[in-house]
C-alpha cells in the first residue's frame, strides 16, 4: 500500500512540474502582472484588451491579467479575510468596504490627491481622472461614513476618510418596478396617488392606512434580500407613522432622523415593529424573489416588485410593446404603412409595459468601489493604480454603463462632454447600443439587410444615458441626483432623501433573526394536517363500514359459520 | 536482479472513493458541527442552540411546518402509490410500459419539472400557496414511493396469495393479511425515500409558492447564502435536520427488523 501511495505522489509531483514549466513559458521579461477580483458580469470586457493596450502605450510594458469573479460580497470577504492568495484589486459594495476597512484589510489609495496617487510613477501619457467623478457621490459617501474610525497598522486612530481608501465605480438606487398599464387599469397611475403612497405601494397601503387597490393584493413581489427589504420597511414605518413618538436607545426621535441615519437603525424595538409589518405584508404578496422578479413582471404574474435601478431599466427596456396604445391601455394597435396606429382612438401606438419609481420620501442609494486589499503584491502597485484610473476614463465608463446597465460614478457632465466632442465616438456608441437592442439594421422579409442603422437615431441613445425620466416623480433613474438636463426641467429629488446603508455590525445577527422570524410566521401547516387526518378518517370509516355491512350480510346468510368469519373482520 | 513485489489487492479500488467520502462527507459534517458551537466572534458558545430552540428566529415554527408537510406528502404518496404499485404488479405482463410512464418524469431534471409546473399553474390562474406546494411535492416524490413498492410487490411469491384464497379468504382479506404484511419492507423504504427529502426540500417551496411559504430547507439556505455572519444558527439547523434523518432511519430499520423476525417465525 505504501508503494502505491508513493507512486501516486510521484505522478502528482511530475504533473505539477510539467504544469509549472508550461506556466513559465511566457517570454515576458517586461511583463507586469495584475490580479483583478470583481463581481461577475461587472465590467464590459473581461479580457481587458483595451486596458492591456493602454498599459502598453503608457508604460511600454506588457501586462498579464488574472481576472477572477465572485457571486456575493460574502464570498469575497471570506477570501480577502483569509488572505492566502494574491489579490491586487477588488470591487466590493459599500458595506463590504466598511467591513474590510474596519478589519484593517485595505491599503490607502489617495485617489483624490493626484500627487500622492501618482507618487512612484511618472508616465508622459498618464491622465488623472479623479476630477471626472461625480462630486455628489463623493460627498454622499463621506457623509455616510463620517463616523467611521479608521486605525492604522499600529492601532492608532487616524484622520483618514473612507474616500482615501476607495474609488467609486458603479452606483444605483432601490425602487419600485411596476406594471404601468396595470396601474392605469386599476386607476392608481396618478402622480398624487403614487406620491402619497410612496413605499406603501409595496405594502398595498395608500399612505393613510387604507388599501391602495384591491387589484394589488396577491400581486406584489418583495426581494428575498435582507438588507434591501429591511431598508424599505424602515422607510415605510416612518411614512405610515408607526415610528411616531418612539425614541432610539440613545434618545433620538426616529421621525426627526435624516434618511441617512434612519436607514442604519437596527435596535430591537424597531426590529420588532418591522417584523410585525413584514408578517402582515405577506397577505398582500405574490411572493419573494431574487432572480425571477423581472420575468414575473414581464409575464404578468405580478404587478409590483422591489428592484434595483439597473435591473429595472433593463426590464423597462425589455417591456416595450409597439402595439400597445398609450391612451386606450390595451393592445389595439394596427399596422398602417410603416406606423402602428391604434384602431380605437387613432393615436400612434407604442408604450412601455413597465416603469420604475423611486419614492420621494426616502430612498436607498448603494455603490461599489475599487479598493486595494492587503493581499496585494507591492510590485503590482503601479499596474493597480493605472487600472483603477483607467476605469474612470469617461469613455471606459460609457462602455461599462452600456454593458452593465447601472450608472458609473463618472459624472454625467463628463460623459456628455466626451460624447459631444467626439462625433466618431457618438456614431460608434450609438451603433453599439443599437446592436445590443436588435434595432440596428432593417431587414426585408427574406432577412436581407435593407438599411443599416445610421447616425440619425442618436436621440434614442441619448435618452438611454441622460433622459430616463419618469413623469410620475420627475426623477432621473440613471442619475438620481439633482441635475438639469437639456432644459427639460429640474429633477426635484434632493440628495438628503437618499441614504447609504452601512454594515449593521453587531446588529447583523438581530436583523437576520428578525427576517427569518418574519418569513416563518404567518404560515401554518396545521390545517393541512387536520384536513389530511380528516380525509384518512373518512376513508377508513367508509372501509370499516363496508366491511361491517358485508359481515352483517354474511352473519345473516351463513349462521353456522359466523364465529370464524367474525375473527377475520378488519378490526384486528 | 530481484523482482519488486507489488501487491495490488482488490481493496485498493475502494480507496479513491473512501478518500472522496472522507473529504466531501465526513469533513463537511465535522465543520457543520464545529460551526454550530461558534459565535460571531469565533468563540465557543451555546447561543446558536439557544436561539434556535427558544424559537427567537422562528426556527421551531418552520421545523414544525416542514415536518407536517413532509408527513402529509408521505401519506398522500403512500395512498396514491400503493394501489398504483399493486395494480402494476398484478398485471405484470402488460405493465412494463406503465412502469416506464411512472418513471419517465424522473428523467427530466427536477428543477425544470417544478418550473414547468409553476408555469402551468400560472397559465391556469391558480393561486400559488400551500395547495400548489403539496401538488409539487407529491408529483416529485411519488416515483420514489412507487418504485420500492413495485419491486417488493412483484417479488411476492404468488403461491402465498393462492394459498390464502384456497383457505377461503376474500379479496380484501388477502390484501390485508397477506399482501400488505409481505410488502411492509417496500412501504418502509418508500416512506423513508419520500419523507426524508420532503422535509428538507427548499426548491419546491421556493418555486411553487414564490418563496411565500418558508420551510426548513429555505431557512437553512437563507442562513448560509443570504445572510452575513450567521453560519452558526444555520449549522444548528442542519445538525437538527441530520438528527431527524438519523431518527427516521433508525425507526425504519427497527420496523424492518421486527418484520424479519416475524417472517422467520
Amino acid at each position: 500500500m505504501k508503494k502505491l501511495f508513493a507512486t501516486f505522489l510521484c505522478v502528482l509531483l511530475l504533473l505539477s512540474v510539467v504544469l509549472a514549466v508550461s506556466a513559465c513559458d511566457d517570454k515576458g521579461v517586461t511583463t507586469d502582472e495584475l490580479v483583478v477580483y470583481n463581481s461577475a458580469d461587472y465590467i464590459y470586457d473581461t479580457e481587458l484588451t483595451d486596458f492591456k493596450e493602454y498599459y502598453r502605450a503608457v508604460t511600454g510594458k506588457n501586462i498579464k491579467i488574472t481576472y477572477v469573479t465572485y457571486d456575493t460580497n460574502e464570498t469575497m470577504l471570506t477570501k480577502i479575510e483569509k488572505g492566502d492568495s494574491v489579490v491586487d484589486v477588488v470591487c466590493p459594495s459599500e458595506y463590504a468596504i466598511q467591513k474590510l476597512l474596519e478589519g484593517g484589510h485595505l491599503v490607502k489609495l489617495n485617489y483624490f490627491d493626484e500627487d500622492l496617487y501618482t507618487d512612484g510613477f511618472n508616465f508622459a501619457g498618464y491622465e488623472h481622472f479623479s476630477g471626472q467623478i461625480d462630486t455628489n457621490i463623493i460627498d454622499m459617501v463621506e457623509d455616510a461614513f463620517s463616523n467611521l474610525q479608521i486605525k492604522d497598522e499600529q492601532g492608532n486612530l487616524t484622520e483618514d476618510k473612507i474616500t482615501d481608501y476607495f474609488v467609486p465605480y458603479m452606483y444605483g438606487t432601490l425602487g419600485i418596478l411596476y406594471n404601468k398599464q396595470e396601474f392605469k387599469r386599476l386607476g392608481i397611475y396618478d402622480k398624487d396617488v403614487m406620491n402619497k403612497a410612496n413605499w406603501g405601494i409595496l405594502f398595498n397601503d395608500d399612505g393613510s392606512g387604507n388599501i391602495l387597490s384591491e387589484g394589488l393584493t396577491g400581486n406584489i413581489l418583495m426581494k428575498d434580500s435582507i438588507r434591501d427589504s429591511y431598508a424599505i420597511t424602515l422607510f415605510y414605518l416612518k411614512e405610515s407613522g408607526k415610528l411616531d413618538g418612539l425614541t432610539s436607545p440613545d434618545g433620538k426621535t426616529y421621525t426627526d432622523m435624516p434618511v441617512s441615519e434612519l436607514i442604519n437603525v437596527a435596535d430591537s424595538q424597531v426590529l420588532d415593529i418591522c417584523r410585525e409589518v413584514l408578517t402582515e405584508q405577506k397577505k398582500q404578496l405574490f411572493g419573494y424573489e431574487v432572480d425571477f422578479g423581472k420575468d414575473d413582471l414581464l409575464m404578468g404574474n405580478a404587478i409590483v416588485d422591489l428592484a434595483w435601478s439597473g435591473d429595472a431599466m433593463y426590464a423597462v427596456d425589455e417591456s416595450w410593446d409597439e402595439y400597445l396604445c398609450p391612451k386606450c391601455v390595451s393592445q389595439t394597435g394596427e399596422k398602417q404603412g410603416t406606423d402602428i396606429i391604434c384602431s380605437e382612438c387613432g393615436a400612434e401606438c407604442g408604450d412601455y409595459e413597465l416603469s420604475y419609481y423611486v419614492p420621494h420620501s426616502a430612498g436607498n442609494i448603494w455603490f461599489d468601489g475599487w479598493v486595494i486589499p492587503d493581499t496585494y503584491d507591492p510590485s503590482h502597485l503601479t499596474a493597480i493604480k493605472l487600472f483603477i484610473n483607467f476605469l474612470n476614463n469617461p469613455e471606459v465608463a460609457i462602455q461599462n454603463i452600456l454593458e452593465i446597465g447601472y450608472s458609473a460614478a463618472v459624472s454625467p457632465e463628463a460623459i456628455r462632454q466626451v460624447i459631444e466632442d467626439d462625433d466618431e465616438l457618438k456614431g460608434e456608441l450609438s451603433e453599439a447600443y443599437l446592436v445590443n437592442s436588435d434595432y440596428w439594421e432593417k431587414v426585408d422579409e427574406d432577412g436581407k439587410q435593407i438599411e443599416k442603422f445610421k447616425f440619425n437615431s442618436w436621440q434614442e441613445f441619448e435618452e438611454f444615458f441622460f433622459d430616463y425620466r419618469n413623469e410620475m416623480d420627475n426623477s432621473n433613474w440613471r442619475y438620481p441626483f439633482l441635475i438639469d438636463v437639456n432644459g427639460n426641467g429640474v429633477y426635484d429629488r434632493a440628495l438628503n432623501t437618499l441614504g447609504v446603508m452601512r454594515d449593521f455590525g453587531e446588529n447583523n445577527k438581530a436583523v437576520v433573526t428578525m427576517w427569518n422570524k418574519a418569513r416563518s410566521t404567518g404560515v401554518n401547516a396545521l390545517p393541512l394536517l387536520g384536513y389530511t387526518v380528516l380525509a384518512v378518517a373518512v376513508v377508513v370509516g367508509i372501509i370499516v363500514l363496508c366491511e361491517y355491512l358485508k359481515y352483517l350480510k354474511r352473519t345473516v346468510v351463513k349462521i353456522p359459520k359466523s364465529e370464524t368469519d367474525g375473527s377475520a373482520s378488519p378490526k384486528d | 536482479m530481484r523482482k519488486v513485489k507489488f501487491r495490488f489487492s482488490r481493496k485498493a479500488f475502494a480507496y479513491p472513493y473512501m478518500i472522496f467520502l472522507l473529504l466531501f462527507v465526513v469533513v463537511p459534517l465535522v465543520i457543520v458541527l464545529i460551526n454550530a458551537f461558534l459565535g460571531d466572534d469565533g468563540k465557543l458558545t451555546f447561543d446558536n442552540f439557544i436561539e434556535f430552540f427558544s424559537d427567537a428566529s422562528g426556527g421551531l415554527t418552520v421545523l414544525g411546518n416542514s415536518l407536517i408537510i413532509g408527513l402529509v406528502t408521505t401519506l398522500i404518496c403512500l395512498v396514491i402509490g400503493y394501489p398504483v404499485a399493486y395494480f402494476l404488479a398484478k398485471y405484470h405482463a402488460s405493465s412494463k410500459i406503465f412502469v416506464l410512464l411512472f418513471i419517465l418524469p424522473m428523467w427530466v431534471n427536477f428543477l425544470i419539472r417544478t418550473l414547468s409546473t409553476k408555469a402551468i399553474f400560472m397559465a391556469l390562474d391558480i393561486k400559488l400557496g400551500m395547495g400548489t406546494i403539496m401538488f409539487g411535492m407529491v408529483y416529485n416524490y411519488l416515483p420514489y414511493m412507487i418504485l420500492p413498492l413495485h419491486t417488493t410487490l412483484v417479488s411476492i411469491d404468488h403461491s402465498y396469495i393462492e394459498a390464502a384464497e384456497d383457505l377461503g379468504a376474500d379479496r380484501f382479506t388477502v390484501l390485508w393479511k397477506t399482501v400488505l404484511p409481505l410488502s411492509l419492507s417496500g412501504i418502509v423504504s418508500g416512506v423513508t425515500m419520500t419523507f426524508i427529502p420532503a422535509i428538507s426540500t427548499f426548491a419546491i417551496s421556493e418555486i411553487l409558492s414564490s418563496s411565500k411559504i418558508f420551510l426548513f430547507g429555505d431557512s437553512i439556505n437563507m442562513y448560509f447564502s443570504k445572510a452575513t455572519n450567521s453560519l452558526g444558527v444555520g449549522s444548528v439547523m442542519s445538525f437538527v435536520m441530520l438528527i431527524i434523518v438519523i431518527i427516521a432511519n433508525v425507526l425504519m430499520s427497527l420496523t424492518e427488523k421486527k418484520e424479519e423476525v416475524k417472517s422467520a417465525l
